[in-house]
């Protein structure tokens, strides 16, 4: 048999080989196998899920459909921030290195970096870097640069075929008037999103949703070949912003304040409000010093000197770190200060309201008053004293002494109940302690006031908080807290929430939603309302007691209060003596609709003004609401006074006879001087339709021409008026103002729109400011 | 060659009195096998040769299975002629090959070309060829004559374990100056059980395998290629972009498979995803297609053909022929279970192919011709074809007699 041949060959392999190739058999074909089939089962059945969903998630690109952010407009629908369509650049070494370097044709990595660092405007150096990073698919070169640049990239790359320099699609924020209303538009970071102002705090509303696509494609992107799975989630784009603030208007507040700051070399910004008076919309909020929204990192020339100067890294950037906070805060909402003497309206309600005052109530002011509980007596700005004065003198000559006894008589704890009421605090509950007030405003990084507890400031045995409060010291609030406030005064005695959108757009433009002003309370009754209106005009109008007269504007009802508060913390600290000074507006009188609130924060005593409100800011929102006004569709209504008073137009006399001539020049309200003999008027200065000052002197040439040499302006400034006026006169040369005018021989010129020393035309006209300095004083 | 063409004629004369039909089932195995390997280099390789970022097909989906196509039908001749060719044949021949591969291992190092820093591959023009395919055959059959010839003698160290120790250092030592590593590993484990089924004492596989393993952890320890797989290995997704991208593809593609798989053709990770897809990571994609069944089914046939060659080995005519046999079917065993295990990770990364699916010619060639020495051999089972025409019980009561004798 075949068993015994094997057996007992020696050719045929033992019995130990023979077992050891079943155990092999059985470990090779059976238990590897065994082994691997559990391993099988617990990757494909067991974990299945994981694997599936891990590979699907690897398998699919997404690519993101960017919503659009939505547009921000002012009230009049001119857009104040938009987004538009641009390209980041990036490189995908793997794929240059792949596909497009080719000796041969000369594209090399130098070349093309070298290129794109022209096209881009950036170091070659870096770029051949990036390259150099050859497992990597994506580097960013430069994000969202402009079309042309980007247009530029593609046609390099189209020319040379390139693969691995790509764009991609994203969006960059645009704000037209680049630095108009910049704090409160704010700004968005690289990613889009809000950092600062309204594109901060309404970033979800603007941003939308993002929509994606999704599809399977192959390990480099493109399409798999036979598979058809594609995805679509719609993206929704922002919704647009509508905002209250007229760009207008913020256009000439910012102007006037920019003067003043440089006018009165304010050292520390400065900051308005306007408000819609009735429903607290925010027409228009200013923050100097100002920067581009577009270009948000960069900071005032003057600062960056400063900072190239430094030597140090970290104080650089630290330099660098304040002045940017510095710059992008919003001043007329994050700061709060004393103050001062616009608080008097304040008090003035309240104790009109309550009855504890009338107008007609004479106070007596002999410079100062003792106060229980107060070691030195209070002070009068006026040492000397007013006198004996009605309660709107008081208000007018912005008197402290009369304004502490109004705050006794109203009492600390209705004062108290009113400043509430008037929104500058919170109490809490139990009343012992109060509670951080805000207006509520919707912009991001509102200040909070600082006020006293309850129990302190009603305390019996110690009036000095009281009286420190009725004329505006030692408490702290925010610039739209006190606008707010008397807001609530003017309009009828209601408090309103003060806001800035005035409705949200969809992607088509339709209105979503509406904001609906928000009365918070009524504080005071609508007779007390017009009341202080009425009183509050006396202090802008009356040209002799009012010391808001530098206000005034011919031809409108303006009414307002000064404010100037000491920094008592300055002074404490470095023994300077540094001032708040403001001054509040509103008109017109007869029914109030808009309210501007200006302050300059520590202006210099050198400037040639007394620092005080009175002096620098009642100018200023003059000037405001001079442009503002007549904006808004007020005309102007000149009573007698003014129609002497206000710039006019130069009659066309050419060809006249002489004595006609004469008559048109007088009757249009000018004096005239004649140059040469002649019976016909030939020429004429200031030219037909030049509007000039009341007052000025024409000159009439009959058979004469005018000089045609140049004349020197001469430095008008510290000047008076009429001084100013008769001696551009002689030069033939003129002035026109739209500031406040009086025959009073105090009206100053604070500013010229030619600079002395420009060589002119005979007959040009120069705009002077002009103030009226008489009473200066820090009221 | 004109002797050698004259010894052929005279073994083919006496083959057609003395052999028997070919083994059946492994035949059949064997080509069920080849085929499902050829369709699934068909449907792994589409995308790659498609996309052809290797600049190697000129983008015709179909340059790789059209080739593996050719030399499928060239191997299926192979083994016929293998098939035919009489056992005393290859064992006259056995050190011929040897010498063969260790000329080759020697040229691969001075004409090779370099891939990736390593010269594994002599450029024939038409194909490429690995010596290290040969230098397996050549350890198989050189190693059964030795075994043979010194089968009084395997518990001596002379003979029992030098002359096999001399040549496996010759031929890994070769290996390691390519470097291929997982040649090298598969030649020793082949080594091993070619001495271990030879009748070598235990103890010797004892202190073999310490001392590999220790210099293995040597290795392992000194060269960061090494330590990186092993790396990757035991962490495969915490650097899934760079070392564990691999692995990590490999085990989407397994996992995602299911239960049924994606279907034929229908693999996603194919689409450049996974590196080697049609070379030693096919069975993945054969995973995600196919799923669990269809990987199980094959894996299956693959056992089935390995036990069947044990089988045959088992009931071969002499020890010349049981060592070839069982060196051949472990050779096969050893390939299809590290190729899967390093497919679903459960041994670290090699480059080792799966026979009869891996894409590339001349490793299908040689394994082809393995499996017509098996099937030669199997032509000279004399009980198998005597128990056909009688009864199998008998066949199977004389083995166990046959077994107890011993």
């Amino acid at each position: 048999m075949a068993g015994k041949t094997r057996g007992n060959n020696p050719e045929t392999p033992n019995s130990m080989m023979l077992r050891r190739t079943l155990i092999l058999a059985i470990v090779c074909g059976i238990v590897a196998f065994s082994v691997l089939g559990l391993r099988l089962l617990k990757l494909q059945i067991l974990d299945h899920d994981f694997y599936e969903t891990a590979a699907v998630e690897g398998q699919l690109r997404d690519t993101t459909v960017t919503a659009e952010r939505g547009t921000i407009y002012d009230t009049n629908m001119k857009i104040l921030a938009m987004s538009a369509s641009v390209y980041n650049v990036y490189i995908s070494p793997v794929e240059i290195d792949k596909y497009d370097v080719d000796e041969k044709k000369g594209i090399t990595h130098s070349f093309i970096a070298d290129k794109l660092a022209e096209i881009l405007d950036i170091k070659s150096a870096d770029i051949l870097e990036k390259m150099g990073k050859s497992k990597t698919w994506y580097q960013t070169l430069a994000l969202k640069v402009e079309p042309e640049v980007s247009d530029a990239v593609r046609d390099f790359k189209t020319e040379y075929d390139l693969v691995g320099v790509r764009l991609e699609d994203t969006s960059k924020r645009y704000y037209p008037y680049s630095t108009l209303a910049a704090q409160v538009i704010g700004f968005v970071g690289n990613d889009d999103d809000g950092l600062a102002g309204i594109e901060a705090k309404y970033d979800d509303v603007l941003t939308g949703i993002n929509g994606r696509k999704v599809r399977l494609a192959n390990a480099v992107g493109t399409e798999m070949l036979l598979e058809d799975y594609e995805y679509y989630y719609d993206s929704k784009d922002g919704e647009g912003l509508v905002l209250t603030l007229d760009s207008t208007i913020q256009y000439y507040m910012e102007k006037h304040l920019e003067q003043a700051v440089l006018d009165y070399d304010v050292k520390n910004g400065a900051a308005a409000i306007a408000m819609d008076v009735d429903t607290g919309a925010i027409l228009g909020m200013v923050s100097l010093g100002n920067f581009d929204l577009n270009d948000y990192q960069t900071v005032s020339s003057e600062v960056q000197q400063k900072i190239d100067a430094e030597q140090d890294e970290e104080a650089k950037a630290k330099l660098l770190f304040d002045a940017q906070q510095l710059q992008w805060r919003n001043k007329a909402i994050s700061d709060t200060y004393e103050p001062g003497s616009t608080f008097k309206i304040i008090t003035l309600a309240m104790a009109l309201n309550e009855g504890v005052v009338s107008p007609e109530d004479s106070f007596y002011c002999g410079g100062s008053i003792d106060v229980t509980g107060r070691d030195d007596p209070v002070k009068c700005w006026k040492r000397q004293g007013h006198g004996s004065q009605t309660l709107t003198q008081a208000l007018q000559h912005s008197c402290n002494v009369a304004f502490v006894k109004i705050g006794l008589q109203v009492g600390a704890k209705k004062f108290y109940e009113y400043c509430e009421n008037f929104g500058f605090f919170k109490a809490s509950e139990d009343g012992s302690e109060y509670l951080h007030g805000k207006t509520g405003i919707d912009l991001l990084g509102e200040g909070s006031s600082i006020w006293w507890p309850h129990d302190y400031f009603t305390n019996d045995l110690n009036k000095s908080s009281l009286a420190a409060a009725s004329f505006g010291q030692t408490f702290n609030i925010t610039p739209i807290q006190l606008i707010t406030a008397v807001s609530a005064c003017c309009n009828g005695g209601y408090l309103m929430e003060p806001y800035l959108i005035k409705s949200t757009l969809d992607s088509e433009g339709n209105a979503i939603s509406t904001t609906e002003p928000k009365v918070v309370r009524q504080v005071v009754s609508e007779e007390t309302s017009a009341t202080v209106c009425g009183m509050l005009e006396q202090v802008v109008c009356d040209k002799k007691e009012g010391t808001g007269k530098n206000a005034y504007v011919a031809g409108y009802r303006i009414g307002g209060k000064t404010g100037t508060s000491e920094k008592v913390s300055k002074q404490v600290e470095t023994g300077d003596d540094e001032y708040i000074v403001s001054f509040i507006g509103v008109a017109p009188m007869d029914d109030p609709k808009i309210a501007i609130l200006t302050l300059l924060d520590n202006p210099s005593s050198s400037c040639g003004v007394l620092v005080g409100g009175g002096q620098m800011c009642a100018p200023t929102v003059g000037k405001m609401m001079a442009d503002i006004l007549p904006y808004m569709g007020y005309e102007p209504q000149y009573n007698d006074d003014d129609q002497k008073q206000i710039d006019r137009s130069v009659p066309d006399i050419a060809g006249m006879s002489l004595a006609d001539a004469q008559a048109a020049v007088t009757k249009a309200g000018f004096t005239y001087r004649v140059i040469g003999t002649g019976g016909t008027v030939t020429d004429q200065l200031p030219a037909a339709n030049s509007v000039i000052a009341a007052n000025s002197q024409v000159i009439i040439y009959c058979d004469e021409k005018p000089s045609t040499s140049l004349e020197t302006v001469p430095d008008l400034t510290g000047m008076s008026y009429s001084v100013a006026r008769q001696q551009l006169g002689s030069i033939a040369l003129f002035v026109r103002t739209s500031g406040a005018i009086s025959d009073s021989g105090s009206l100053v010129v604070t500013n010229q729109s030619v600079k002395a020393g420009t060589q002119v035309e005979h007959g040009t006209v120069i705009n002077v400011t002009i103030i009226d300095l008489a009473n200066q004083g820090r009221f | 060659m004109q002797t050698n063409q004259t010894t052929i004629r005279n073994y083919s004369r006496s083959m057609k009195i003395t052999r028997g039909p070919m083994d059946i089932p492994f035949l059949v195995v064997t080509l069920l096998l080849l085929g499902i390997g050829v369709i699934m280099v068909l449907s792994a390789s589409y995308a790659s040769a498609y996309y052809d970022l290797n600049n190697e097909t000129g983008g015709s989906a179909t340059y790789y299975f059209t080739r593996q196509l050719i030399f499928a039908v060239m191997g299926v001749a192979v083994m016929y002629v293998c098939s035919r060719l009489p056992v005393s044949f290859y064992r006259r021949f056995s050190f011929f090959v040897l010498f063969i591969a260790i000329a080759l291992l020697l040229a691969v190092l001075v004409i090779g070309t370099r891939v990736n820093g390593a010269k594994r591959w002599i450029n024939l023009g038409f194909t490429t060829l690995q010596p290290s395919e040969i230098a397996k055959v050549a350890v198989i059959l050189s190693f059964s004559v030795l075994i043979c010839k010194y089968r009084n003698y395997m518990g001596t160290i002379k003979y029992g374990i030098m002359p096999f120790a001399i040549i496996l250092a010759v031929i890994v030592g070769l290996l390691v100056l390519e470097p291929h590593l997982s040649a090298s590993i598969i030649i020793l484990l082949l080594g091993a059980i070619m001495l271990f089924a030879g009748g070598a004492r235990m103890f010797w596989f004892l202190a073999g395998g310490i001392g590999i393993a220790g210099i293995f952890i040597v290795l392992i320890n000194t060269m960061e290629y090494s330590s990186e797989r092993i790396t990757a290995w035991l962490h495969p997704f915490e650097d899934m972009s760079d070392t564990g991208y691999q692995i990590v593809q490999s085990l989407y593609a397994v996992g995602s498979g299911g239960l049924y798989g994606l279907g034929l053709g229908n693999s996603r990770q194919k689409y450049l995803y996974l590196p080697e897809e049609h070379n030693d990571f096919i069975f993945s994609i054969i995973c995600e297609e196919l799923g669990f069944i269809g990987a199980l089914l094959i894996l299956t046939l693959f056992a089935l053909l390995i036990i069947r060659g044990y089988w045959i080995a088992l009931h071969s005519r002499d020890r010349y022929s049981f060592l070839v046999c069982t060196g051949v079917t472990s050779l096969l065993a050893i390939q299809v279970i590290l190729n899967v295990a390093v497919c679903t990770n459960l041994v670290p990364c090699t480059g080792i192919s799966l026979p009869f699916f891996s894409y590339g010619g001349t490793a299908l060639l040689v394994q082809m011709a393995e499996m017509g020495i098996i099937l030669s051999i199997s032509r000279d089972i004399p009980v198998v074809k005597t128990v056909k025409r009688k009864s199998g019980s008998t066949a199977k009561r004389s083995n166990k007699e046959r077994s107890a004798e011993q």
